[in-house]
């Protein structure tokens, strides 16, 4: 993690003085960002630099859903399956990538291109149903363009 | 003071009390799991809510965050508060183990007292329960059982607020929470560590070493007060009760120590202890001194001692090592007796062992020595240099309990030594007579702050072996000195 | 041509058009941006600015409609402590997506209004937290926020006064309890999203332990118009007592679901036939989750008379909450719709207090047994009794939501509860997807305009 320090010092401008804590989460983002996810080394390097306790970084990575300890595949496919999606065909779309792509919930395929999550509302409602890759929203989904999605995703997928 | 009521009773509270402080000083107790004394206040066990009357309508809120308000109308105990109980009580026992029949928090249990006082009623629960880790190994020492913890976060908030060692937290969120240390385990480094087990109000954090050791409703508890360093901890020893004494088993095993606890002392300790007084096993159970010996040959106490009153007959430059672990009634009865025919040095008895900690500004103190305090009031100390301590014509060492340098002490001298343990280094004496540990009398300590603080009797000697107090004044009388005769 | 909708009454915040540089500073300023602010720095005093925004009648936009201007009046100014200003943009309220709205198209709007708002309650330091997930909103944000610091509207000397603010663009990380205003906080300092008991109250003790008012994005986005117009100009829109708009997200069953904005006032008639374009395909309404599943439903019966106030909604039993309005049509299982609300609040609950932590996991396990057809007439007492169990008695208020949603459909619908019980099976096939939904497994892309 120790390349993204000078991004680090930047930001702590911002901040009040004895703010340093507050630099754990978006710390951790800009990590995961560059990684894939939170090494075990990051998390002791963030804590020397931070000088907060080590813990208080195992807390936060294992209590926000949006962090990871480990690497997933290239593209993850993050379906909101509450309730106004629900009500808009998420759970038939869910069917339908589980299908598309082999997988259940939690799980990456096999060759590392795709992995699938069921998540709560992303306040994209009104745009029903929808799911998020890595970062990016796509709403107003129906299968056809779901395939055209997971098509897309797969040729921009380097092997 | 503000002066309020409690279920229709005036009481006084101070500034800044919440309810739940000033109804303890009132001796009015609402229950709690989370809330602590001497800890934060989370606030999310909710057991101790209460009703508060008010004009608008009874409101209803947590006692460990409400502050007190001049005129403030409790109740600790209406029919509404029992509801509210109730309901806490059956969320809480919801997805907890029925563990007590192989739990050794049973009979000291908050949770099955709270749970009897309040509730009483099976689960409502058709559902089956939620499982988590059990046997999780929070660090060398402690066990932990996620199932049977209610989140209450005490031990967690003990590690960032008294130990220090900000070890420990909560991963997760929800009903899948869970007490962890942290990766490095730094938990195991953590002095303090044991004090999670006895503010844990449930069985979830157990000592490894005494898991499944004994039931709590067969020890007793003995005040006695930690040797380990000057402060002088009270602690209070476990050990069996004679009615209960194991009949087929090694008798050993009803004089022996079960586990030690601290006893709460606003004036020196607080409700903590360090590790080390948890261990006190290890300090009083290594192998025992128990036969007076003359010249490395058995002999009878009478014979031994004697031996030691021709010794110090013969004597003409006598020097004493004085134990820092003699008791105020000990070091009294040296300094009176045998006192004026000895020119007398404390050692320290026992000394810092590599890794353990030597001061911090929690409990533990540098001096490992329980009693130097005293025994400095009436004798000078040894000087670094421990040989200087011996004149060239030193004809009589007296070597009273561990930690002599014996290298020091001239080989031409004759040692009358007062031991109660076994070591190798027992060969150099002339004369050895064993003598009593703390638990096998009574007596006080005093601590860095000259606070006394008195020990009791846990368990009778084991065989033939010397009060030192006592075994002072016979060798006294028994010199020619004495009889003025020299 | 405008991309805007002309129903619903006088707009303060829908109106302009959306193209792909309207969020710009340059275009904000065109239409009249950061004067506000310039009025608030050189012609009031920060107490001035409090005073009208308390006499605006300004209700808080985050679900707890609390009258904003007494919450920026508690904090003392010149007490010699840092006062902070936070901008809750952790939208996470299911069917709530209506401050995406402003965090995507008018970030100067809320730059400004952090502006004001800082200079109003003394704070030197400024905080806007917006969700993890909102990726475009994010960026949209913190682009808007370095064009401001190169014009200078951060930083020392703004505007050329000896006013000085700097503010900080936190980013979540996937937490719905971080919406909590103190939760917010504590996820703020670096830490699990815990909300906290009061006392202390948070414009007290909040963030860091220092005085802070915590506002919605949209509450805090009024700020600028009742600077400029007074609060005798803000309370011109809306009702007596909801003055000024609700911008409102309303999805599900409808042909247009999107983000509106409404005077207060507005009949909820006209809003289902006009701004939401009726039903999805010709289907009959059946009952509306009026403002984010945490509020409770109301039948056709009970919500075609009502005007879309807070008094209104209230009077008929619930409430306009954060906004987020969901549309169910007949042939929908309320059962099933519970038991995806129920699922939520067991996966978001922070896991610290003792009632929600278990109660949480206990209503959802009985609603998937319910569904599963293995309930028990008992189930549904309990589902009352673990509700009624987490009414006020928790840290924040997810125990209670929970059971708002839980008690509101169940007095409602308890025939379909009943029936599931007795059957085995719903009374609707378990659909949540009706209105030719699913039916072929497509959705018609004409229903979204």
């Amino acid at each position: 993690m120790k390349h993204l320090v000078p991004e680090f010092e930047t930001w702590k401008k911002r901040y009040p003085a004895g703010f340093e804590s507050s630099l754990v989460i978006p710390c951790c983002r800009r990590i995961q960002e560059d990684r894939g996810y939170v090494s075990d080394e990051d998390i002791a390097d963030l804590t020397e630099y931070l000088g907060v306790p080590r813990i208080q970084i195992e807390e936060v990575l294992a209590f926000y859903t949006q962090f990871r300890r480990k690497p997933i595949g290239t593209w993850h496919v993050q379906l909101c399956h509450n309730v106004s999606c629900s009500m808009r065909g998420a759970e038939g779309l869910l069917a339908h990538l589980q299908g598309k792509l082999g997988v259940q919930p939690g799980q990456t395929t096999t060759d590392g291109r795709f992995t699938l999550s069921t998540v709560e509302c992303l306040a994209s409602c009104g745009t029903a149903p929808m799911l998020m890759v890595n970062d990016t929203y796509h709403e107003n989904l129906n299968e056809a363009k779901v395939d055209a999605l997971l098509a897309a995703l797969s040729a921009e997928y380097q092997t | 003071m503000i002066e309020f009521f409690i279920d229709g009773v005036p009481c006084t509270a101070e500034t800044g009390q919440t309810v739940i402080q000033a109804a303890l000083s009132a001796g009015v107790r609402i229950p709690s799991f989370c809330w602590h004394p001497n800890l934060s206040v989370p606030g999310n066990c909710r057991i101790c809510m209460v009703e508060v009357e008010a004009e608008g309508g009874a409101w209803f809120d947590i006692a460990c965050n409400m502050p007190v308000t001049k005129g403030m109308r409790v109740l600790t105990d209406s029919g509404k508060v029992r509801e509210l109980r109730k309901d806490t009580m059956q969320f809480i026992t919801l997805n907890h183990p029925v563990d007590c029949g192989i739990c050794n928090k049973s009979g000291e249990c908050l949770l099955q007292d709270h749970h009897y006082a309040y509730n009483g009623q099976p689960s409502l629960s058709r559902d089956s329960k939620t499982h988590a880790t059990k046997f999780y190994p929070l660090s060398d020492r402690i066990m932990l059982d996620n199932e049977r913890c209610i989140m209450c976060s005490r031990c967690v908030r003990f590690t960032d607020e008294v130990s220090k060692s900000r070890a420990l937290g909560v991963i997760n969120r929800g009903d899948h929470s869970l007490i962890r240390p942290n990766e490095e385990v730094d938990f195991n480094d953590d002095p303090y560590s044991d004090n999670i087990i006895d503010i844990c109000p449930v069985g979830a954090l157990l000592s490894r070493q005494l898991l499944d050791h004994a039931r709590v409703w067969y020890l007793k508890a003995t005040p006695s007060v930690c040797p380990g360093c000057e402060r002088g901890c009270s602690i209070n020893i476990w050990h069996r009760k004679s009615e209960w004494k194991l009949n087929a088993l090694d008798p050993q095993l009803n004089t022996s120590i079960d586990r030690v606890t601290p006893l709460e002392n606003p004036a020196v300790n607080g409700p903590w202890t360090c590790n080390k007084a948890r261990d006190l096993s290890r300090i009083f159970e290594r192998p025992r001194a128990l036969q007076s010996k003359v010249k490395s040959a058995p002999a009878d106490l009478a014979a031994a001692i004697n031996a030691a009153t021709a010794l110090i007959d013969a004597s003409s430059r006598a020097v004493a090592l004085v134990s820092s672990w003699g008791s105020n009634e000990e070091l009294a009865a040296f300094h009176s007796t045998l006192g004026g025919s000895f020119t007398s040095f404390v050692k320290a008895d026992h000394v810092p062992v590599p890794g353990e900690r030597i001061e911090d500004d929690v409990l533990i103190k540098a001096d490992k020595n329980p009693n130097r305090f005293a025994a400095l009031a009436m004798f000078s100390a040894l000087p670094d240099d421990a040989a200087s301590a011996f004149p060239a014509d030193t004809d009589l060492v007296l070597v009273w309990g561990e930690g002599a340098p014996w290298s020091a002490i001239p080989s031409s001298a004759r040692v009358i030594l007062l031991t109660s343990y076994d070591q190798p280094e027992n060969v150099r004496a002339d004369v050895l007579i064993p003598i009593s540990v703390q638990t096998e009398r009574n007596g006080h300590y005093t601590n860095f702050q000259g606070t006394i603080t008195a020990f009791e009797q846990c368990f009778p000697k084991h065989a033939p072996i010397a009060d030192a107090a006592s075994l002072f004044e016979v060798l006294y009388s028994s010199t020619s000195r004495v009889a003025g005769t020299k | 041509m405008s991309n805007r909708i002309t129903t619903g009454g006088q707009k303060l915040f829908m109106t302009f058009d959306i193209t792909p540089t309207s969020h710009s500073l340059a275009e904000y300023k065109a239409r009249g941006g950061y004067s506000a602010l310039r009025k608030a720095l050189t012609e009031m005093k920060p107490e001035q600015v409090t005073k009208e925004v308390l006499a605006s009648g300004l209700l808080g936009h985050g679900g707890a409609a609390f009258l904003a201007g007494r919450k920026w009046g508690v904090v003392k100014l010149n007490d010699g402590q840092p006062h902070y200003l936070c901008m809750n943009a952790d939208e996470g309220e299911p069917g709530t997506f209506k401050d995406r709205w402003f965090l995507e198209n008018t970030p100067h709007l809320l730059l400004e209004s952090m502006l004001i708002g800082s200079y109003a309650l003394q704070g030197r330091h400024s905080f806007i937290y917006i969700r993890g997930e909102f990726d475009l909103a994010y960026r949209r944000m913190a682009d808007a926020l370095e064009e401001a610091y190169a014009a200078g509207l951060f930083g020392e000397n703004i505007l050329g006064t000896d006013f000085a603010c700097d503010l900080v663009m936190y980013r979540g990380a996937g937490s719905y309890v971080c919406g909590e205003a103190s939760a917010m906080l504590t996820s703020l300092e670096g830490k699990k999203g815990y909300p906290r008991n009061r006392p202390p109250r948070l414009t007290v003790a909040g963030l860091y332990q220092k005085p802070t008012v915590v506002n919605n994005v949209e509450t805090l986005a009024n700020v600028p118009y009742i600077v400029t117009h007074g609060a005798e100009g803000f309370r011109k829109v809306g009702t007596a007592e909801s003055p000024g708009t609700q911008v409102i997200s309303v999805s599900g069953h409808i042909n247009t679901p999107g983000v509106y904005e409404l005077e207060y006032g507005y009949p909820f008639a006209d809003f289902l036939a006009n701004e939401c374009g009726g039903m999805l395909n010709g289907s009959e309404l059946k009952c509306v989750v009026p403002g984010g599943i945490s509020t409770k439903v109301l039948t056709k019966d009970d919500i075609m008379p009502l005007r879309m106030d807070h008094h209104s909604f209230v009077a008929a039993g619930s409430q306009l909450g954060s906004q987020g309005m969901i549309v169910v049509a007949e042939g929908t299982c309320m059962v099933r719709l519970l038991q995806v609300m129920l699922r939520f609040y067991h996966h978001e609950s922070c896991g610290q207090c003792t009632p929600c932590r278990e109660g949480m996991g206990w209503l959802e396990r009985i609603s998937n047994r319910l569904v599963a057809g293995q309930g028990r007439p008992e189930d549904i007492d309990r589902l009352y009794q673990i509700s009624r169990a987490n009414d006020g008695t928790t840290i924040c208020g997810l125990g209670d939501a929970a059971g708002y949603a839980t008690v509101g459909i169940l007095d409602k619908y308890r025939n379909e509860f009943d029936y599931f019980i007795e059957h085995k099976k719903s009374m609707f096939g378990g659909r949540l997807e009706v209105a030719g939904i699913g039916d072929n497994a497509r959705l018609v892309d004409a229903a979204v305009a």
